[in-house]
């Protein structure tokens, strides 16, 4: 085991490091670049545009910057200065992720939460009214883009005369110091996020624990443990659901990264300070260090989650072993 | 050298901006002209911001939300006067100009203090010019805006004097730029003994807000990245209002940053923001709210700023038959009356938008109204004029051909997010009434910034843009005048070296007059022959359009009934901010 875990962590990094030159070179492809929008500003001469981009290094052949890139995280641990906040990359990561993970970490346990019970009921009491009911809104969930989703549960609440349209906290509380009231802001806040991110996993999950449950159900070792005469309550949770849940473990592994990235719109809506907001704007004002940082962060998240995902299915499940 | 007061010549033939009350403060004395009244004081006034400032360092960026911020916590020595759109004293109380136009000499503002309680004088004006604004490599520098050659001196403690090379008809436009405090930025300027581009680094979004100080109305308290910038009252703002009060009124400014415009809307409606700058598009909704009763109105105004969107035919398309068909006049005049303006008014902007007139605003003084140069929509006219040029559909499927018999087909790009217009909805339109006069069109939307980088690098065939309007043409020369860094549509006549003279023998004859018009505008002073030259050139654009203007997108804002003294007369454009006179009722 620790030799897998050893080996699995060691790949990371010559991954990292095709990420991160693979996307180097796509950032590339974007036509124009970061300083056309200094052209159009009034202001600006070419000779400034000329300066800036030797301050940057833009006027580098790529691989150079590209290897004066890496040298620096490898020597000093940093990863660039973004070009649009005259600040290095790291900084305005770490500004933004302690939200993004708040509301992925919570999201992903909300989508579980919802999602297993209900396939799990949605198996035993098959073809049942409850499991017509939770396949419509199974169906609606996944057909409705979360941020619409977004859009709708905003409008609701306008008309019922509420405030809390977006965003993790009151006006008044945002930059507050922490207090209990603040926290209980943050909370009347923070369902809507959750749900609107959230449902859309739930769906997904739910149908495939509801698949994996029937398939599970039908297998001999669950018609032996019945005609032992045990109760369906302990073939259920002991037997059944143990062994359904394995392929979800390694879903959840993949689902992490998915949820800092994946949630962009609906994140633009609900004006989340969040990663993927500003992923996107950066993508967009080509701030080249900033969006392979992102990227790698993410590559990072994903191959960790994934790892997280292995181990714990040998943990759970004694019939998987790597060595 | 005999010298007269520019200012006082200001003052007596546009109407008093600053007058001097018995106790000598300087007071806004145009307030009840405007409709403004004397405010309330105290309270909060909540705005909303696109995106997260890149900075806080107004000369270390080009960031409009940056800007936007700025406007309330520093000051330039000019501001523009509200109601005439004229340049009046801010900064500086008065100034003299030697009568060859080239020595101008500032008397500055006494009792202007930073808002540390450091006082404010003419050494802060020179260094924030030689040491920032001129700096090309401060990121956000404006040396583009000054004669090569142009010298900044303190004569004493509140009196600057400006050398110019040239008497320069324009140059007190560009003075408006922010000044500095020479305190807090000495360690990081070319003065100080750092490297020109260390200005950049100063007053990051991650800096210790106390140490930005400005002389404005604001100050900065607090920020949260993606979620609010805070500003408070500067309780020793120089400026009095028209009745003697103390500005600002309000207690505090607030930003929250909203990245749609559906969450603007949403805590617009909610009552937490305040004032919104809207489109045509979010203008039904809103207004149906105001009509049932919601506590708020929902505002028009015709502004100076504001980008007026075009059609432009790339003169050195790729494809020589483009090139050759785009870059006769006689095929653009053909073209301007299959463009419906009136139905893309209507439809696309829901009737909030007027007929285009020139690339200057409506309300500048520079405006020379050419709308009868527009003609009628009349798709008859575009055909006749049309075949008039050879070209007929020889093949009759509905496309016209070139003389070789390959039809006449090109791609049109559009924005499709920009802030002042639905680039997608107006190329649809265009595209089909092209269609209807033999022309195919295939649409192309993409993202502003990737249609700007696409069309300044002469990577299309016909477009869809907008250029912003400004005041004064001068301060728009890079896009007007051939040749210019903006001016896309012809890209070949653009100088091989930086600001060096553009190939006039690529020049068409008009091209040549405009070209000669901005260059004799920008080194008069005086304001009606710089006036009745650009009257030419705006005649010369009506006639030959470099590019198709297609409408005048107005102003619109909703605002909450519980705010006074609302201006709107700037315009959505940011780094001109009136919240100093703003107060809740």
């Amino acid at each position: 085991m620790f030799n897998f875990i050893l080996k699995r962590t060691l790949v990371i990094f010559p991954t990292l490091l095709a990420v991160s030159f693979i996307a180097f070179f796509v950032i590339q492809l974007q036509p124009g670049s970061f300083l056309d929008s200094y052209l159009e500003d009034p202001r600006f001469s070419q000779e400034t545009v000329t300066r800036i981009q030797e301050q940057l290094g833009l006027d580098k052949p790529l691989i150079v910057q590209y290897g004066l890139w890496v040298w620096g995280i490898v020597t000093r641990g940093d990863f660039g200065q973004s070009f649009t906040a005259n600040r290095p990359v790291a900084g305005l990561i770490g500004e933004r992720m302690f939200w993004t993970v708040e509301i992925a970490a919570l999201a992903l346990i909300f989508s579980w939460l919802i999602a297993i019970p209900i396939g799990i009921l949605t198996a035993v009491r098959r073809n049942g009214v409850v499991d017509g009911l939770a396949s419509f809104l199974g169906y609606a969930g996944l057909a409705i883009p979360d941020f619409l989703l977004g859009l709708l549960l905003i409008a609701l609440i306008l008309s019922l005369n509420g405030k809390n349209v977006g965003g993790l906290f009151s006006n008044e509380y945002i930059d507050a110091p922490w207090s209990f009231s603040k926290l209980l802001d943050h909370l009347a806040h923070l369902w809507l996020p959750i749900i609107v991110i959230g449902v859309n996993h739930v769906a997904s999950l739910q149908r495939q624990m509801r698949a994996n449950m029937l398939d599970v159900l039908n297998q001999d070792y669950v018609r032996t443990a019945r005609s032992k005469g045990l109760q369906e309550r302990i073939v259920i949770y002991r037997h059944a659901v143990r062994n359904a849940i394995n392929p979800l473990i390694s879903i959840a592994g993949l689902s992490f990264a998915e949820l800092t990235s994946g949630s962009l719109i609906a994140a633009t809506v609900l004006g989340l300070p969040t990663i993927g907001p500003f992923l996107y704007d950066s993508i967009k004002a080509k701030d080249q260090y900033v969006v392979i940082t992102l990227l790698l962060l993410s590559s990072l998240v994903l191959m960790i989650g994934n790892l997280l995902a292995d181990v714990l299915l040998a943990i759970v499940d004694p019939r998987i072993r790597y060595e | 050298m005999k010298k007269f007061v520019l200012a006082a010549l200001l003052i007596s033939s546009l109407g008093v901006a600053f007058a001097a009350a018995t106790n000598g403060e300087p007071r806004l004395s145009n307030m009840p002209k405007l409709g403004l009244s004397a405010g309330k004081y105290g309270g909060t006034l909540t705005l909303s911001l696109p995106a997260s400032p890149g900075s806080f360092n107004y000369y270390g960026i080009t960031d409009n939300n940056t800007y936007t911020l700025i406007g309330n916590v520093f000051e330039g020595l000019v501001e523009y006067n509200l109601e005439t759109y004229k340049m009046e004293p801010n900064l500086a109380q008065s100034w003299t100009v030697s009568e060859d136009g080239k020595i101008w000499t500032f008397k500055l503002r006494k009792n202007v203090k930073w808002h540390d309680g450091e006082a404010f004088g003419a050494d802060d004006v020179v260094f924030t010019y030689n040491n920032i604004i001129l700096n090309t490599e401060a990121k956000g520098n404006s040396a583009a805006g000054f004669p090569k050659g142009i010298k900044f001196e303190a004569v004493d403690d509140l009196t600057m004097r400006m050398t110019l090379p040239y008497a320069s008809g324009a140059i007190i436009q560009q003075l408006r730029t922010f000044i500095m405090p020479k305190h807090k930025l000495l360690k990081y300027s070319i003065e100080g003994g750092a490297k020109p581009s260390d200005i950049n680094t100063v007053w990051g979004t991650g800096s210790d807000l106390n140490e930005i100080v400005g002389t404005g109305p604001f100050k900065f308290s607090s920020y949260t990245a993606d979620q609010k910038v805070t500003l408070t009252k500067n309780t020793n703002y120089w400026k009095n209002d028209a009745f003697g009060n103390k500005l600002p009124y309000l207690d505090k400014l607030e930003y929250l940053i909203l990245k749609s415009p559906e969450a603007q809307v949403a805590q617009f409606k909610a009552g937490t923001v305040n004032a919104l700058n809207i489109t045509g598009a979010q203008f039904p909704d809103l207004k149906q709210g105001e009509v049932n009763g919601a506590a708020y109105k929902v505002i028009k105004a015709l502004a100076l700023f504001g980008s007026p969107p075009h059609l432009s035919f790339n003169f050195d398309a790729k494809d020589p038959l483009l090139a050759r068909l785009f870059s006769n006049d006689k095929f653009r005049q053909a073209v301007q009356p299959a463009v419906n303006r009136q139905r893309i008014i209507d439809d696309v902007f829901n009737g909030l938008a007027t007929l285009p007139g020139t690339p200057v605003a409506p309300v500048s003084s520079f405006y020379f109204n050419t709308i009868k140069y527009l003609g009628e929509f009349d798709l008859k006219a575009a055909n006749a004029g049309l075949d008039a040029l050879g070209l007929k559909d020889s093949d009759g499927d509905g496309i016209r051909n070139f003389a070789g018999g390959k039809n006449i087909e090109f791609s049109l790009i559009a924005p499709l997010d920009n802030a002042f217009f639905a680039g997608g909805p107006i190329a649809t339109i265009i595209q089909n009434d092209l269609k209807a006069v033999g022309l195919k069109a295939n649409l192309q939307t993409l993202q502003n910034s990737l249609v700007f980088s696409k069309l300044n690098a002469g990577d299309f065939e016909a477009g869809i843009y907008g250029f912003g309007n400004q005041p004064d043409p001068e301060l728009r020369k890079a896009i007007w005048q051939p040749g210019g860094d903006l001016y896309y549509w012809h890209r070949a006549m653009r100088s091989s070296t930086p600001g060096g003279t553009p190939n006039f023998k690529l020049m068409k004859t008009w091209e040549k007059r405009i070209w000669d018009i901005f260059d004799q505008a920008s080194k008069l002073t005086d304001q009606r022959k710089r006036g009745a030259l650009y009257d030419e050139w705006q005649l010369l654009n009506a006639k030959n359009l470099p590019v198709i203007m297609i409408a005048k997108p107005a102003n619109i804002a909703a605002v909450s009934n519980k705010i006074g003294n609302f201006v709107y007369n700037l315009g959505p454009i940011p780094g001109y901010v009136t919240n100093h006179i703003a107060y809740l009722k």
